[in-house]
Formats: structure tokens, C-alpha cells, sequence
């Protein structure tokens, strides 16, 4: 149990994310809309690099039982983070699996001082 | 690939039975004759036929597949995978071409690369590629390099295969690859999946639908062909296997064909015991992709059924669907015995593609 200063505030523009090794675990800290979220670099499914995977949107859907029409949206954009070896989908904003309840990205505590991004495992 | 931690299966020796080497088409042209070579680098549309489904969902799912190209990459694969004996095809399912003639050099042409980029200077194991159009020429075919060590099987992708891969205008190949010792190895394809069912494929709004149902159908219209048209009687010596359809739709099969069986023998009078005991004897099954029930236990009671006896572990690497060793070996090592896990990982492979270990 300790801190580790992982990164450096000027290091992840929003959107950025950086991998690092840390007591021998692989880690992502992503900076995302003004927060930073830390996550192990290991999917629930079938343990694959889901840190290393893209950021992007995804659809929802509501169907309207009067009109018999289902409305898409694309939504989310930047907050779900996609396992890069099957697609199993995560928010990014606090590692919860979209596809299947209860799952969860292991998390780790974030903190930012003085322009520091400082994990605590 | 990424670092990942080391499993259980690093101190048991696997076969993997399903892993693709990507061709470029650039590529497998230098190895095939004019005019067939100019069809492929020549012709301004594409002759290497595709669905327009998005496989990838926009870059959701990486890339594997088209940088696993050569002997290094394999060699990679086994080192972060623990697999010691990968048994490597050319992947591109034949069937799907219009041009009789066109197959048959493409089918010529893999073979002839396998053994050029991989085999002849690595101690790989592979799979001889044939295109049925013309089944005396996938005969010669397998007379040609089915002697060597190395191939150690007949691949077939069961897309666009026509007629059904049972019908007995294959005899020809059945008896080559009965001869040649090698067992003939289905692999089922979910973008090909316009060739068979067309309808299907224009009819389905997103590819959910169609990957469900693609590889299961293709390879439950194979195994319903060859046994109701008797194939395992004529050919007693030839083993049966099924790639890339996962397992669950096999006892669904068995006990199906079964009861078919019973009610229309005289359909099928070539057949001297049950669709089971044929698929138990001669048919073997590789895992991936493996289903995924929400209750475990439900994958023990499908693994039961089929046994170890005629489970195989196959991973489908590079393909985006494929599966890590520890997908089958979690259910191996919580379920079943010792002997029973490294039959699956190892032993049931070597008797089925009748390994040179």
C-alpha cells in the first residue's frame, strides 16, 4: 500500500490515458472531462488488455410502444472504453460493464496535487 | 500482444487446432499461374468475395487479423499463449468462389505457400486447403501433399460449399483423405454466411444475428450431410472434425439424428447404428468459440455430454472472436479430472489429426 506519482497533469489532455507498471501490475489512469479514473489492464471476460482499447460512444436504443418506432441514440462519446480482444464494453467513468451487471473494472484510488497524478495501490 | 499473466496451462503441453495464418492476396497470387494470378492483381473489382457486415463495430474490436502474417508472428502467438503445437490454415474458405478454375489454382496456391512460408523451415503443423468444386482435382490435390509429415488434415470452409459436403460426388475426396491418413476438418465462417443462406443474410438488420447462427447452421448442414449420407460407413477409416461453431449445438445434434434415425431408417439404409455412435466414434469438436452460460455448471453438464474423448481445444487466433486457453481451461480445471484436461488439451488432438508426437 502506498502512493505513486504515475503521471503529470499537463501529461493527459482530456481524452488521454497513460499505462503504466506499477508493483507489477499493469495500470491505466484515463483523464476524462476534468476527472482521472484508474483501472487494471485486465477484462472480466477472458483477462484481455482492456486498458489498451478505444474510447469511444455507443449506442442506446427506446422503444415507443404507442408509435411501434425505436429510437437510436449515439451517446456516451469518450466514456466507454471497448476491451480491444472482444468488445466487451466499460464506462470509462466508473469501470461498470455495460453488458453485464455486477461486472467491474478492478479500480484503483486517483488523486491529483500540485499537477501530480498520484495512484494509491 | 500485451503481457498477460502466466496460467495453469504453462506446465501442460496444448494443441491448439484452429489458428489462421492471414494471406494477402497480393501474396498468395505469386504462387498461382496466369491467367488465374492477373484475375487477382489485375481486376478492378475484388474477386475475394465479402459481406459488408462490420465485424469490428468501428474499431470496437482490434485488428488482430491482418498483421498475423508470418512465421515470427506464430512463433509470438505460442510464447504468449503457452501453445507448443498451433495447427495453422491458410483460412480463406474456397467455397465461396464462382470460377471452378479459379479455386482450384487458389487451392494450390495456399497449399504451395504453406509449406514455402511456414512448413519447409519450421516444424509447424498444418492444414492442406481444397476448393470442392472440381472434387477429382481436391483428390489429386491431397495425393500431391497429403504424404507430408506436416499436414496433417483436410481443410474445408463450409461456406459456399454446394452441393452439401455429405453428397457423394466428394467420395473422391473422402477416399484420398482416407488413404492419406488425414481427417477431414470442417470450419464454419460467419461473413460467408451470404453464400448459404442468403435470404438470411439480406433479411438480418445486424450482424449479432447472423454470427449467432452462421458457423452452427453451416457446420449442422455438413454433419447432418455426411451422415445421412452415410459417409462414416463407407469411409470407416476417416475421422470427422468441426471447427468454429463452439460445441453446445452438438448434442442437440446427436440426440436429434438419433431419433430421426429411428423413425426413417429406411431413408438412410447405408447406416448400420446410430447417428451417436458414428459421431462418437469418428467426430471430433474444437471448443472455441465456447458459449457462455451464466450458470457454469450448465458448460459442465455440454462438456460431459460430448467427453473428452471428442473435445479439442482450438483458440481461432487471430480471428476477433477467438478464445484464450483459460475460456476452457477454467471449466477443465474446476470440473473434470487430470486425465480427463490434458486428454482435451493434448491427447484427443494427436488421435484425431493422427499427430506425428
Amino acid at each position: 500500500m502506498g502512493e505513486h506519482v504515475i503521471a503529470t497533469q499537463d501529461e493527459l489532455s482530456n481524452g488521454d490515458r497513460k499505462l503504466v507498471e506499477v508493483e507489477g501490475r499493469e495500470i491505466a489512469v484515463f483523464h476524462v472531462n476534468g476527472e482521472y479514473h484508474a483501472y487494471t489492464n485486465w477484462c472480466a471476460h477472458q483477462a484481455g488488455p482492456v486498458c489498451e482499447g478505444k474510447l469511444t460512444g455507443t449506442s442506446d436504443a427506446d422503444f415507443d410502444r404507442d408509435s411501434l418506432t425505436v429510437e437510436l441514440d449515439w451517446c456516451k462519446e469518450g466514456e466507454v472504453l471497448n476491451c480491444p480482444w472482444h468488445g466487451w464494453e466499460y464506462d470509462v467513468t466508473d469501470g461498470t460493464c455495460l453488458s453485464k451487471e455486477k461486472v467491474q473494472l478492478p479500480s484503483h484510488s486517483i488523486k491529483v496535487e500540485n499537477g501530480e497524478v498520484i495512484l494509491t495501490l | 500482444m500485451s503481457e498477460t499473466a502466466q496460467h495453469a496451462t504453462s506446465e501442460t503441453t496444448v494443441i491448439d487446432t484452429d489458428v489462421h495464418i492471414t494471406v494477402e492476396e497480393e501474396t498468395v497470387a505469386e504462387y498461382m499461374d496466369e491467367p488465374y494470378r492477373s484475375s487477382i492483381t489485375e481486376s478492378p473489382h475484388p474477386i475475394f468475395p465479402s459481406s459488408s457486415w462490420d465485424q469490428r463495430m468501428g474499431g470496437k474490436i482490434d485488428d488482430h487479423f491482418s498483421t498475423f502474417t508470418s512465421p515470427d508472428d506464430l512463433l509470438a502467438f505460442q510464447k504468449e499463449f503457452d501453445i507448443e503445437y498451433p495447427i495453422i490454415n491458410t483460412f480463406e474458405p474456397l467455397g465461396k468462389f464462382s470460377q471452378p478454375d479459379l479455386a482450384v489454382n487458389l487451392m494450390q496456391a495456399y497449399n504451395d505457400l504453406l509449406f514455402d512460408r511456414f512448413l519447409d523451415d519450421h516444424d509447424f503443423l498444418g492444414l492442406a486447403s481444397i476448393a470442392t468444386q472440381k472434387p477429382h482435382k481436391a483428390a489429386e490435390e491431397l495425393d500431391r501433399v497429403g504424404d507430408e509429415d506436416q499436414i496433417v488434415g483436410v481443410y474445408v470452409g463450409t461456406s459456399g460449399e454446394y452441393p452439401p459436403l455429405g453428397d457423394p460426388e466428394y467420395d473422391v475426396i473422402f477416399q484420398a483423405a482416407e488413404d492419406n491418413d488425414l481427417p477431414m476438418v470442417y470450419h464454419g465462417n460467419g461473413d460467408e454466411f451470404l453464400f448459404d443462406f442468403p435470404m438470411h443474410n439480406k433479411g438480418f438488420n445486424n450482424y449479432f444475428e447472423v454470427q449467432t447462427l452462421g458457423h452452427p447452421w453451416q457446420q449442422m448442414a455438413t454433419m447432418s450431410s455426411l451422415i445421412g449420407e452415410g459417409v462414416p460407413e463407407k469411409f470407416p477409416d476417416l475421422d470427422f472434425i468441426f471447427l468454429e461453431a463452439g460445441i453446445g449445438w452438438v448434442p442437440y445434434m446427436m440426440h436429434r439424428m438419433n431419433k430421426i434415425y429411428h423413425m426413417r431408417r429406411s431413408e438412410v439404409p447405408l447406416l448400420e447404428k446410430s447417428p451417436e455412435e458414428y459421431i462418437r466414434d469418428s467426430f471430433y469438436f474444437g471448443s472455441q468459440p465456447l458459449g457462455e452460460p451464466n450458470n457454469p455448471a450448465d458448460m459442465k453438464r455440454i462438456v460431459e455430454t460430448i467427453g473428452a474423448d471428442n473435445l479439442m481445444f482450438a483458440t481461432d487466433y487471430p480471428h476477433w472472436d477467438f478464445d484464450h486457453v483459460e475460456e476452457l481451461d477454467k471449466y477443465l480445471r474446476n470440473y473434470f479430472t487430470e486425465d480427463e484436461r490434458k486428454k482435451v488439451l493434448y491427447e484427443t488432438p494427436v488421435k484425431a489429426f493422427n499427430l506425428p508426437l
